[in-house]
């Protein structure tokens, strides 16, 4: 879980890198951001569960 | 925000539309940076060495995979992952250069290949480019009869590149590398703006080898790099280790002098691999880069009394801009001196202009989309005017 929370944090870098340097997303990557985010609530929410039993 | 004491996070690429000459094709792809964060340790590639105990035969995580198919796609036999093209170079000089052999170079040449030379015990022998920045066949064949008047033999070894980091020219390395073989010369291809960046077919170019920059090419982490070569010439360069210790009766199996044993031997040689596919995938389209670079250069060329050194119509990203007749006009009554057009790039979100240059100065569009290309050029213009240079509509 710990490196499935870093990689999608790491997918979301490559966002910024690609939308540098006024981070303007279009449709797609604003979509695909969303998703991600969403992933990574799930995945931290997962790494508390499991760590702070 | 800090990684570790005293070490500041790295956001340039983040933040800024980078178009630093040697950093933009050696930016991490997505993959590349996930491979880094778990094998950042150090013999992290080591897991399952197994005999002969030699990098390139790791099969897990798949480097002999990798090697076997780096070979394929630069249309060569063999290949060794090094740390950097320099390394690269420096093996083959050591391999083919006696003290006092004359080695063809280029008036283009990086100061690398020098140094291989220099370092085997080398005489450089360049080959000078013409008026147009170019390096012909012309000139190397008339360079090689030069030196064997001189020498009273033909150069041992030639460094041709095929995109030099001055000018960002292409050059004819397949015309040049017939003229080098009709005297036995091998010719070594430096690829170090190219390997990664658009398809190179070392066969087709009948050079004896390619050299390649993870970093500066390959989207992989420095030092990395490749070195690729053909059948006949890997027994010369790839040979095995024949030293036995006199007290020991020590052996070292398979591992190669010049490669000094295993080369890449963790998140260098992962990101690499990690990156390959993309990397295999972006060369196929270049014309894409191409077309940016053109994007950005005619915004620049709006700009009144500004030139491109570079040759025209571009054949690469990496580009050379001559100001001197535009933003160093401004620079002269500036208050801020040549620092105002470094600064007002940054102000706009563009770096890696040498802070300060206004005359001649070099950036690379590689990797750019074109909505960051379209935003680069108008920066370019923006600039232009906001100084009270004359834009052309």
């Amino acid at each position: 879980m710990t490196f499935q929370a870093l990689f999608t944090l790491t997918d979301l870098r490559v966002i910024l890198r690609e939308t540098a340097p006024q981070h303007e997303l279009d449709d797609k990557q604003r979509e695909q951001a969303q998703l991600l985010l969403e992933n990574l609530e799930r995945q931290v929410s997962s790494l508390k569960q499991e760590l702070l039993k | 925000m800090r990684c570790a004491s005293g070490i500041e996070a790295r956001q340039v690429d983040e933040l800024a539309i980078n178009i630093d000459l040697i950093q933009v094709g050696g930016r991490l792809t997505g993959d590349a940076m996930k491979a880094v964060i778990a094998y950042g340790d150090g013999y992290s590639v080591c897991d399952n060495c197994r005999k002969p105990n030699r990098l390139d035969y790791i099969s897990k995580p798949p480097i002999a995979e990798f090697h076997k198919d780096v070979a394929a796609w630069l249309n060569m036999d063999a290949v060794r992952t090094v740390p950097g093209a320099r390394r690269g170079f420096q093996a083959v000089a050591h391999t083919y250069v006696q003290k006092g052999d004359p080695v063809l170079l280029t008036s283009l040449s990086h100061y690398t290949e020098f140094l291989a030379v220099e370092g085997a015990g080398g005489i450089s022998c360049e080959i000078p480019a013409n008026n147009q920045h170019m390096v012909t066949s012309d000139a190397a064949a008339f360079k090689i009869e030069e030196v064997k008047k001189q020498f009273g033999r033909a150069p041992v070894l030639a460094f041709i590149g095929h995109v030099d980091y001055q000018y960002g020219n292409m050059h004819d390395v397949k015309s040049i590398a017939k003229v080098c073989h009709q005297y036995d010369i091998p010719v070594l291809y430096n690829g170090a703006y190219t390997v990664g960046i658009l398809p190179v077919n070392g066969k087709d170019l009948g050079v004896d080898f390619v050299v390649g920059s993870g970093h500066k090419s390959m989207a992989a982490p420095a030092p990395s790099g490749i070195l690729a070569t053909t059948t006949e010439r890997a027994a010369e360069v790839f040979r095995t280790t024949a030293i036995i210790g006199d007290v020991t009766q020590r052996k070292f199996g398979i591992k190669e002098p010049e490669m000094m044993g295993c080369t890449l031997m963790g998140v260098t040689l992962i990101g690499m691999m990690a990156s390959f596919p993309q990397v295999k995938e972006r060369v196929k389209h270049f014309n894409c880069e191409l077309e940016n670079n053109r994007i950005v250069v005619d915004g620049f060329l709006v700009v009144e009394g500004t030139k491109i050194q570079s040759e025209m119509p571009r054949k690469h990203t990496l580009t050379r801009a001559d100001t001197i007749g535009s933003f160093d006009k401004v620079a002269e009554s500036h208050k801020k001196w040549g620092y105002f057009f470094s600064g007002a790039l940054e102000e706009k979100g563009v770096t890696s202009v040498i802070p300060g240059a206004t005359k001649v100065w070099k950036f690379n569009t590689y990797g750019m989309t074109k909505k960051q290309a379209v935003y680069l050029a108008e920066t370019f213009t923006e600039i232009a005017r906001k100084n009270g240079l004359a834009v052309k509509e």
